[in-house]
């Protein structure tokens, strides 16, 4: 080509040189992190779990509109163990060592040490490979009585997972969004289960997802 | 490694690098960081697809094109169709013409001409023109990187900087003339 026998392009006189070199600010570096991170996780959540919580949302929508009376009596329960639930959470996070009774990333510790203290065998799993370590456990009082307290880490953020008899059925996990808190409670094997976390609700939902 | 582990490491480290590519073709730092996030997230959500260790000129020519697409939709006036067969040939001659500029006095002129005086011409050249200079003299990429990044033959990336360069020349001769 006549452009490169010409002149060599390389040797032409570099007139923007002295031209700035924008560097990235700190504040951008930290929000891109941030984006790129929400990014991965976006990919790795399957569809499910992101039309999961838009389906909860319609699903508590329509309850509404067909039964407001029912809903209103359910709510209200739903509403009493949501705040005990947040406040029993709130105070296990208070003063290091009030978290965990037990503190153990075994199951196998885990729950023979609630043996003789309750009556009743809580469900104690270990899903670390799924994101949600186990941390240990400890007796709490909810709904007035005596219930096994079991916590999980996933990253940052703490999980209790409160766990009592019930005797109704199996009822799916639901999800209610309290002062910042995710909160999901579902029955499942004769257990009543609320987890509460300060992460996303779709995350406590996979947690449920998992336990059942 | 998990693939965000492994994101940050290999395309993390460009971050300067897509962020003065994004400030000089939309000349403003706000625009440009929120242009930057989105190639960002763009290249996490194609990262399957860079192969081995070019993670510069990849995510550049992500950068770029998240520019692109920003001006066409924000700034349409400044994004003009080039018509790059017709200016190649042309080029080539006013090449000719602007050979030899090294002994020039007006290019010894040209290298005294302060930051801010090159700043401003470099600002004020057509966006096409101004990215190949950008990614060639400010980021020292070579020919045929800017030719991927910027989706053009290596042909048309000499006629584009040697244009660029003569305009940009100009550009500043008379600034430095209007001072005087």
């Amino acid at each position: 080509m006549s452009l490169g026998t010409r002149k060599d392009p390389g040797e032409e006189p570099l007139i923007a040189r002295d031209a700035t070199y924008y560097r990235a600010p700190d504040a951008l570096r930290a929000r891109v992190m941030s984006a790129v991170r929400r990014e991965a996780r976006e990919e790795a959540r399957p569809a499910f779990w992101r039309w999961g919580g838009m389906a909860a949302a319609f699903a508590v929508v329509a309850l509404v509109s067909w039964n407001v009376a029912l809903l209103q009596a359910r709510g209200s329960e739903e509403d009493r163990l949501a705040r005990e639930v947040e406040t029993a959470h709130v105070r296990s996070l208070m003063v290091d060592g009030h978290l965990n009774d037990v503190a153990s990333t075994d199951q196998h510790t885990v729950k023979p040490w609630f043996e003789g203290k309750l009556d009743f065998a809580p469900n104690v799993a270990d899903p670390a490979a799924s994101g949600f370590a186990l941390m240990g456990g400890r007796l709490d009082y909810v709904n007035g009585r005596a219930v096994a307290a079991l916590t999980y880490r996933h990253r940052l953020h703490v999980v209790n997972v409160f766990e009592w008899p019930s005797a109704g059925g199996d009822s799916a996990p639901v999800l209610l969004t309290r002062r910042g808190y995710a909160i999901v409670h579902w029955t499942h094997g004769g257990l009543a289960y609320w987890a509460i976390s300060d992460t996303a609700g779709e995350d406590v939902l996979k947690l449920a997802q998992l336990l059942s | 490694m998990t693939r965000l582990a492994r994101f940050e490491q290999t395309v993390l480290p460009h971050l300067d690098a897509a962020y003065n590519l994004a400030r000089w073709l939309t000349r403003n730092e706000h625009d440009a960081e929120d242009v930057v996030q989105e190639a960002f997230m763009r290249a996490m959500r194609y990262f399957d697809r860079l192969k081995g260790n070019e993670a510069r000129p990849w995510l550049l020519a992500i950068v770029r094109n998240t520019c692109w697409s920003w001006l066409e939709k924000n700034r349409p006036a400044e994004v003009v169709a080039l018509d790059d067969a017709g200016t190649v040939s042309a080029d080539a001659e006013s090449l000719g013409q602007v050979s030899g500029m090294d002994a020039n006095p007006e290019v010894i002129l040209l290298r005294s001409a302060n930051r801010k005086l090159v700043n401003q011409a470099l600002e004020e050249l057509p966006v096409a023109f101004r990215e190949v200079i950008v990614m060639r003299e400010i980021e020292d990429l070579s020919y045929k990187e800017i030719a991927s990044i910027a989706g053009i033959p290596a042909g048309t990336v000499m006629s584009r900087l040697s244009r660029g360069r003569e305009m940009l020349r100009r550009a500043i001769e008379n600034r430095m003339r209007r001072a005087s």
